[in-house]
């Protein structure tokens, strides 16, 4: 069993829902998106092109994080889920300087959406589940897994971009659209198996 | 240069860079991380001097400075009272380091303890000394390893790093021998000293030209990088500290001495000055990282 996700490009249109629905499933506070959509232009005029690039942990098969970390906080679970155990951390960061996607966040202290007013009720309770001093990442929504929902950003995605399932698994609908597709992850060269794999636009 | 009053809109802008800029390891706490990293190697390579001249108060002032370093670095943490943790070596930098730094601090200062007791010349104190020797080995060499690992952030992944950091730590180690010189017994014969920080500080020169000349033609990343440091967001910190003061005005003194003698004091504005320039250089270094752009030819 090795989690993964397909993300395709030509069914993206940039609409952040994903972004916006694993803010609401983890009540990341203000700076933090464990899932995010990456927004360029290339070309020039008259042939520019807009580019929409959903970007989240890509659950490395040997992550960079984890080697890194020396406390053994960062740690890859049997499904191949990279997790980080809060309670371990000592917030020395070298995981996000390590990692190649910029997947992870530092909760250095508490912030709240409207600054000096104080958190809101949502906010109270959500970010109880967030340690400051410690780094945090998503984690494929393990809560949602154990229960056999997919993760919300799958989920929410109103165009089906992403799928999730078993990479392992060669007749998942994952592998079958990487093979049809032609998926390749991002940043293939530098060797760290990434389980998102994009389909072209 | 745009100026931000809270973290969340700088992080806000960095996003919209196609290769973006770390923070994490030099703006506000990570600062400590640097001034821990620059302490470390001076205190290091104090230590690698002045114990192998025998010279007891550098010995004091290096163990004081590593001491010193592993505050900062624990200032940094998230957590720091977690620090004891970091003891996975087997794959990790950091760990190395700090269990480098731990085989240091307690070595040397069992084996300054024996040198007060008058024991200082045993076989025991012999082992204890080659042990600091490992610490401050450890010390000098893991700094420019931590970076170097990173695929992430393509300036930072060159094996010429550890290099560099190493050479940097070795001419910290004479600098602070330098700032002792009007003061001590060490004045007397300090040829050996000047020698060396001139050569250690050419030598790091060519370092830092070959890894700019070499990170210039590397990976897009790498390249906005040098263009920081060259003429961005960076250039000030490297053409000022780690240019002039940490590198110009140390070999014109120490060149103008060769030809003649300059003053005890003037040779310590000569320890000052490639001390400020070590800092610079780790400072420049970390702060002009940025990370591997996900989308080519963007904008």
């Amino acid at each position: 069993m090795r989690y993964g996700m397909v993300i395709d490009l030509k069914r993206c249109f940039g609409c952040y829902g994903c972004q916006v629905s694993c803010k609401a499933e983890h009540a990341t506070p203000p700076g933090v998106f464990f899932a995010r959509v990456v927004k360029r232009e290339s070309g020039t005029y008259p042939n520019v092109r807009k580019i929409f690039l959903p970007m989240l942990c890509m659950h490395c098969e040997t992550p960079p994080c984890e080697a890194v970390c020396p406390t053994g906080a960062t740690f890859k679970r049997p499904d191949g889920i990279v997790d980080i155990d809060r309670e371990i951390c000592v917030g020395c960061r070298y995981c996000m300087q390590a990692c190649p996607y910029e997947a992870r966040y530092f909760h250095a202290k508490e912030r709240f959406y409207f600054g000096a007013k104080g958190p809101t009720e949502y906010e109270a309770v959500g970010y109880a589940q967030h340690p400051t001093g410690v780094v945090m990442k998503c984690n494929f929504c393990a809560h949602r897994l154990t229960r056999g929902e997919e993760p919300s950003c799958v989920m929410t995605c109103p165009t089906n971009a992403r799928t999730f399932g078993d990479l392992d698994d060669p007749h998942s609908e994952v592998s079958r659209l990487i093979k049809e597709r032609g998926g390749e992850p991002l940043h293939p060269e530098l060797g760290t198996g990434p389980s998102v794999y994009y389909l072209p636009a | 240069m745009r100026v931000f009053t809270n973290p969340f809109d700088r992080l806000m802008d960095d996003l919209q860079e196609t290769a973006r800029p770390q923070r994490e390891w030099v703006d506000g706490r990570g600062l400590l991380l640097i001034m821990g990293h620059f302490l470390s190697g001076v205190g290091a390579g104090g230590w690698a001097f002045s114990s192998a001249l025998g010279f007891f108060p550098g010995e004091v002032a290096s163990v004081a400075i590593v001491a010193a370093s592993a505050l900062a670095h624990l200032l940094f943490l998230g957590r720091p009272e977690r620090f004891w943790r970091m003891i996975k070596i087997r794959t990790s930098w950091v760990g190395r380091g700090f269990m480098g730094l731990n085989l240091f601090m307690a070595a040397s200062v069992v084996y300054l303890a024996l040198r007060v007791a008058g024991l200082g010349d045993t076989t025991g104190a012999g082992a204890v000394w080659g042990l600091s020797l490992v610490g401050a080995a450890v010390i000098m060499l893991y700094k420019g390893n931590v970076y170097a690992v990173c695929r992430a952030i393509p300036f930072w992944n060159s094996s010429l790093l550890p290099v560099l950091y190493v050479a940097y730590a070795l001419r910290g180690g004479t600098a602070l021998l330098l700032l002792f010189l009007p003061w001590t017994e060490l004045g007397t014969g300090h040829g050996l000293v000047e020698v060396l920080e001139l050569w250690i500080g050419l030598s790091a020169g060519v370092c830092i030209l070959f890894y700019l000349t070499i990170m210039a033609s590397a990976s897009v990343g790498a390249r906005r990088s040098v263009e920081d440091l060259l003429r961005g967001r960076v250039a000030a910190a490297f053409y000022g500290g780690v240019i002039v003061v940490g590198f110009v005005i140390p070999v014109a003194i120490g060149l103008f001495n060769a030809v003649t003698p300059v003053s005890l004091g003037a040779l310590a504005v000569v320890g000052a000055a490639s001390l400020v320039g070590d800092f610079y250089v780790k400072y420049a270094i970390a702060k002009a990282g940025r990370f591997l752009p996900h989308v080519h030819g963007a904008r």
